[in-house]
């Protein structure tokens, strides 16, 4: 019997024999690739149980904070809402979430806007909740940017070229262009304003700045140190001020504690903290009340208590200086319980 | 009509039905046959790991094994064209071709910390990654692939910091970290990173690593630069880690040894890291530095925040750790001035 046979090209040869060519290749591709076996995967075939816990996600915005954040003509939402509590704050700001959490932090929320036409400026409004007044005056105080005007938004209220940062009462709140200009900043101002009339009011605010003697005083260094105050564990919740005196400059610094003794257990543990360090007594006739003054590398400290306050001179850069201050603070203090 | 040499006829005219019929049910046969055969040998278990093996010890070692005696090993680059700050200080260092070959495939680790633009400073800017990324591409590199474990939202971060848009561009792609990609890494002597998930999937088939990072004050650190972008590999909780933040930066620092680092401070962030938020955190500095050492790159940004090794510790601790020279100029860095 005849066979018969297709006639074959030698254009469709060509091509199978291309075909079979490529998938040689894939083949080889293949074996390569497997012998180059990623470590990573077959570790993670068997992975033992994690030290650490899964990624975090950023909560829904569940947040009591979130609903205050307002949504303003002109300022499109470019994201929903997000908040973080004091577990996951860490996933927004990193290693800054350390100063919330010292000083008492409790949630916050923050929403992404545009402002105006697409490529228009990009704005983030950041509301922390910290729990009290004195708290958010801490983080507000904490990051101040030197020589940035004060705001009529409220008593502690400052602006840069392209942000807004201020308090009302136990809220910290930040609204962050990425740009500057003066229209923007009308615009940032009229934000704030929606928002500040959603938080509740504030009552009255205590004025940081007027626990400390006017003269030679840099109003806007005024903080208010929640935790470990010029780096000694548990010397919390410290007013300082820094000041520019005709002998050099100062830190003043004032804490009110509960009880008189417990401001001069304070006082004592601060002072054997600078005797540790190295500090040494000098001779200063004419410090008042003859108060020890102590010293190193020309950096002078005198601590006193008055009445149940701790308070003292810090860092002062000259024995005069040092003295000066210490006798505008102590009276100052006197009287005062 | 043809004769074979044979003597059997064989017919020859197109393809008919039947022989078609048969040609579909060979193939099929060979395909059947490959899928069993690839079934057969499938091992759904992947290959046996290392006896003992139960996490990876490091990321690598992707550092340049051949340098030319007397190669200048770090160049600080004053200017402010950071396309060209980067171009001259490679260029100082041998060429990127140096650094990477033909079919590399690279993996630049940037700072994508925060969904912040890149006018606040706080990230990685885009035009170094579109510096470095081209410059891979140009010498060769197959593929540059582009990363950071953010955390918090990452394709906002890459997208809101122009990041994802300059890898776009210069063809690079971006890597956003998923859980398929952490696995535990142990370091060998290491107190902290012990069965940690770090981010080791994103180095499948990568044999180069750049480290490209901002220059940034940091509330807890001290500062935020090239080593302590080491910490965006890390999976997990790992703000437990800021109780002994020296420490797991050294740690970081055995972790991996790049390739190439480039060190950013055309811009620096002085104050309020590593956030930032206003305009008047950062200053001008100036400086572009392009170092083979993380450790000598950090030491000069230190410089340019106006801090000393004393104030930032785990520069330091990194160098007795072996990651690198903490006193740069014994690398007698090159210096150019890109705007003279």
């Amino acid at each position: 019997m005849a066979r018969r046979k297709a006639k074959v090209g030698a254009a469709q040869k060509l091509t199978g024999y291309g075909i079979l060519a490529v998938l040689g290749l894939i083949a080889v591709g293949l074996f390569i690739q497997q012998s180059r076996f990623n470590p990573a995967v077959i570790v993670a075939m068997r992975a033992p149980e994690l030290t650490g816990r899964p990624q975090a996600v950023a909560g829904p915005a569940q947040a009591a904070t979130a609903a205050l954040i307002p949504e303003v003509e002109g300022f499109a939402p470019l994201a929903p809402t997000q908040s973080y509590g004091p577990e996951t704050l860490s996933d927004k700001i990193d290693g800054k979430a350390e100063l919330y959490l010292s000083a008492g932090f409790k949630e916050m929320s923050c929403r992404s806007f545009g402002l105006g036409d697409p490529g228009g400026a990009h704005v983030e409004v950041l509301l922390y909740d910290m729990g009290s007044a004195p708290n958010a005056f801490a983080v507000f105080s904490g990051q101040r940017r030197p020589g940035s005007p004060g705001s009529s938004l409220t008593p502690n209220a400052y602006a840069t070229a392209n942000a807004l940062f201020f308090t009302q009462g136990q809220y910290y709140v930040e609204i962050v262009a990425d740009r500057a200009s003066a229209a923007l900043h009308r615009s940032l101002e009229a934000y704030a304003k929606a928002l500040l009339a959603k938080l509740p009011a504030a009552g009255e605010t205590q004025d940081a700045a007027a626990l400390f003697p006017e003269e030679g005083l840099v109003r806007e260094t005024v903080r208010l140190c929640p935790t470990d105050t010029f780096c000694l564990e548990g010397l919390n919740n410290v007013f300082t001020g820094e000041y520019s005196l005709k002998g050099g400059k100062a830190t003043a610094f004032i804490a009110v504690r509960d009880t008189l003794e417990q401001a001069q257990a304070e006082a004592k543990r601060y002072l054997d903290f600078l005797a540790a360090n190295g500090y040494q007594k000098v001779q200063a006739p004419g410090s008042p009340g003859d108060l020890p003054v102590l010293v190193l590398d020309n950096s002078f400290e005198i601590v006193f208590v008055e009445g149940r306050t701790l308070a003292g001179v810090h860092d002062a850069t000259s024995l005069a200086a040092a003295l000066e201050l210490a006798a505008q603070l102590r009276n100052a203090l006197k009287g005062k319980p | 009509m043809k004769q074979p040499a044979d003597g059997k006829k064989i017919q020859t005219r197109g393809l008919n039905r039947r022989d078609f019929l048969k040609r579909v049910g060979y193939a099929s046969a060979v395909a059947l046959g490959t899928c069993g055969l690839g079934l057969a040998l499938y091992d759904p278990k992947g290959p046996a790991p290392a006896e003992g093996q139960k996490a990876l010890t490091g990321l690598g070692d992707f550092s340049r094994r051949a340098m030319a005696v007397g190669q200048a090993k770090i160049a600080i680059i004053r200017g402010t064209d950071r396309a060209v700050m980067v171009e001259r200080g490679v260029k100082a260092l041998g060429g990127m071709e140096a650094f990477i070959g033909k079919g590399d495939r690279v993996l630049i680790k940037v700072n994508a910390a925060f969904a912040t633009p890149a006018s606040l400073g706080a990230t990685t800017h885009p035009e170094t990654l579109a510096a470095v990324a081209g410059l891979c591409f140009k010498a060769g590199a197959a593929q540059v692939l582009v990363t950071d474990n953010p955390i918090n939202n990452p394709d906002s971060c890459f997208e809101i910091t122009g990041l994802a848009a300059a890898a776009r561009a210069a063809g690079a792609r971006v890597i956003a970290p998923r859980p398929a990609l952490f696995v535990p890494v142990s370091l060998p002597g290491g107190k902290l990173l012990q069965n940690w998930p770090v981010m080791a999937g994103a180095f499948t088939g990568v044999n180069k690593v750049m480290v490209v990072s901002p220059v940034k004050d940091h509330q807890r650190a001290g500062a935020s630069m090239t080593l302590k972008n080491f910490y965006g590999f890390l999976g997990g909780r790992r703000n437990v880690f800021h109780q002994d933040i020296n420490g797991i930066i050294t740690e970081l620092s055995q972790l991996l040894k790049p390739t190439l680092c480039v060190l950013d401070g055309t811009v620096s962030m002085m104050t309020n890291g590593p956030t930032g938020g206003s305009l008047s955190d950062l200053k001008d500095t100036g400086t572009m530095v392009v170092s083979t050492d993380p450790v000598a790159a950090d030491a000069v940004g230190l410089e340019l925040l106006g801090r000393t090794l004393a104030d930032v510790p785990y520069i330091l601790m990194a160098e007795h750790a072996g990651a690198g020279i903490a006193d740069y100029r014994r690398l007698n860095p090159v210096l150019l001035n890109t705007s003279a």
